[in-house]
């Protein structure tokens, strides 16, 4: 599903936060993505996602060639992802369900799917409650909890989540990984990107991607 | 489409949100576009009344003929049959000496004492001749060999002047719609802009997910649309009044002129604002929207 051969990125200002990233991730497959701050984790994702481009080498996501020239099949592409982002990039002015509901609006469903969903993808992540409630008036928690929701709602075949036990205490980050990796099926893949090592431990199943400086190596645990 | 139609009521939420956002300066956008239309509609009913006035001058377009003196009856309707086989010649009558005069008492109104002045009548008999004032050349070289003719008011000074004023008002009238066809797509791609820019980081989080230019793009044009169509109606609004303002004080001033009916007047402005002010708002949405693209 990911495949990246000898790719490197370099930033508009010469920062050179990835070099010679070589690594496959398959259908289904957890992933954990580790490393110090600045190391290079959101940068791998942003690759992912085709927000940066490699600067050299090549990366294939969902059978697609991630480069400029293909911007028009990068947002078509990037509609098989649920992306779950460090600092959520959720909808102001609009309720916790308006902004599940975005997660669907261009994927050719009915109003109505649409919205029922949404409600059921609220529900999973424990925001039944709070539908109506505009975003901005959530904790932090809860905000998380709905940016999950708007990414798994539309059932992708990779969930992207970015840090997503950044600010969390111990028994908090523990319950969002377990939501997290309860999205994982044989159709899902879910990548989550941490520098909270200690978290990763006692994981004894899924791929760990270590970054440090741009440079990665993978190591499996389990089966996958 | 199945899209399209399934998100109409997010598109016109978003629409109405990114309204409400940027609340004044939309107001303000919809109050100059208003004044913008008015003032296009305005120069353009002037343009299509003072063409009307001028066709109807046309058609009272006459020469005068003046024949002879002392010619009798016989030869002056000989030369009458002539002249109305001329062609481009719609109407020839014979205006005698006393008709002549009437027509003066008439014109001078009080002033018409002096006419008392003299011991006898001073007009002449004449023909007058109504005629088709494209044919006005054609119509003076047919009356060159006829005998008998004295003298003829061709009033081709008069002619040539409305015709100029037509060409000049043609002139100003395209030259105004150019003008304010462009401010007002100005006027709805700035705001767009501004929408965009507004909205920025929610564009930027729509792109993340995947959604499709059209998608993202289809509120601001909603929004473009409305501001255009509700100046639109600001624009007829003003116009209606004018118009009956007008015609109340023209209509009584101006008798002798037969004006366009205001109803039929009003009809036209507003289908003709309606469907101007829907095509530049998308067009202006349109610019709006490609231009904020870039960044
Ligand atoms: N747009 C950018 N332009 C230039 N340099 C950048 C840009 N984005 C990131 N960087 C740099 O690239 C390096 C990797 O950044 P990245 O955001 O990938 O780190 P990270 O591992 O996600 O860190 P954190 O754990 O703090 O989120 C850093 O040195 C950062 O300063
Ligand atoms: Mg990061």
């Amino acid at each position: 599903m990911i495949e990246a051969r000898d790719v490197s990125l370099v930033y508009g200002d010469g920062t050179e936060a990835l070099k010679d990233v070589n690594l496959k991730i398959d259908k289904g497959d957890i992933v954990y993505i580790t490393g110090h701050s600045g190391s290079g984790k959101t940068s791998l994702l942003k690759l992912f996602m085709g927000i940066e481009y490699p600067t050299k080498g090549q990366l294939k996501v969902l059978d697609l060639d991630i480069k400029k020239e293909e911007e028009n099949n990068i947002r078509k592409m990037r509609r098989l992802i649920g992306p779950v982002f460090q600092e959520f990039k959720l909808i102001r002015g609009r309720t916790a369900l308006e902004n599940v509901m975005l997660g669907l609006r261009f994927l050719n469903l009915p109003h109505r799917k649409i919205k029922e969903e949404s409600i059921i993808a609220l529900e999973k992540v424990g925001l039944g409650h709070k539908r109506d409630s505009l975003v901005e008036h959530l904790s932090f928690g809860e905000t998380q909890r709905v940016a999950i929701a708007r990414a798994v709602v539309r059932k992708p075949a990779i969930i992207l989540a970015d840090e997503p036990t950044g600010n969390l205490d111990l028994d908090n980050a523990l319950n969002i990984m377990e939501l997290l990796t309860s999205f994982r099926d044989e159709d899902t893949a879910v990548i989550i990107t941490t520098h909270a090592t200690h978290l990763l431990e006692d994981i004894d199943e899924g791929k760990f991607i270590r970054v440090n400086q741009g440079q990665v190596t993978v190591e499996s645990r389990g089966e996958a | 489409m199945k899209n399209f139609f399934s998100n109409l009521g997010y598109f016109l939420k978003e629409a109405k949100t990114i309204f409400r956002i940027d609340f004044l300066s939309n107001i303000f956008s919809i109050f100059s576009i208003g004044l913008i239309f008015f003032i296009l509609s305005m120069v353009i009913s002037g343009w299509w009344l003072s063409k009307e006035v001028v066709e109807v001058l046309q058609k009272e377009a006459e020469i005068n003929i003046y024949f002879e003196e002392g010619l009798d009856n016989i030869r002056v309707n000989n030369l009458l049959e002539n002249i109305k086989s001329i062609k481009g010649v719609r109407e020839a009558n014979l205006v005698d000496k006393e008709e002549s005069y009437k027509r003066m008492e008439e014109i001078l109104e009080k002033e018409a004492r002096i006419l008392e002045l003299f011991d006898e009548n001073p007009f002449q008999p004449f023909i007058e001749v109504k005629i088709d004032i494209s044919e006005v050349d054609g119509i003076l070289e047919d009356l060159e060999p006829l005998e008998n003719i004295d003298y003829i008011r061709d009033n081709k000074d008069i002619i040539d002047k409305l015709e100029k004023i037509i060409t000049i008002l043609t002139i100003v009238g395209i030259l105004v719609i150019t003008a304010t066809g462009i401010s007002t797509l100005v006027v709805i791609s700035h705001i767009i802009r501004q929408g965009i820019y507004n909205n920025r980081d929610q564009i930027n989080t729509l792109k993340l997910l995947g959604a499709p230019d059209s998608f993202i793009g289809f509120p601001f044009l909603l929004e473009g649309l409305f501001l255009t169509v509700v100046g639109g109606i600001l624009a007829f609004g003003l116009i209606f009044f004018t118009f009956r303002l007008g015609y109340k004080q023209i209509g009584t001033s101006l008798l002798f002129i037969p004006l366009p009916s205001m109803e039929g007047l009003v009809k036209a402005m507003a289908i003709f604002i309606l469907i101007l002010s829907g095509a530049l708002g998308i067009i202006g949405s349109f610019f709006g929207l490609s231009s904020a693209k870039g960044n």
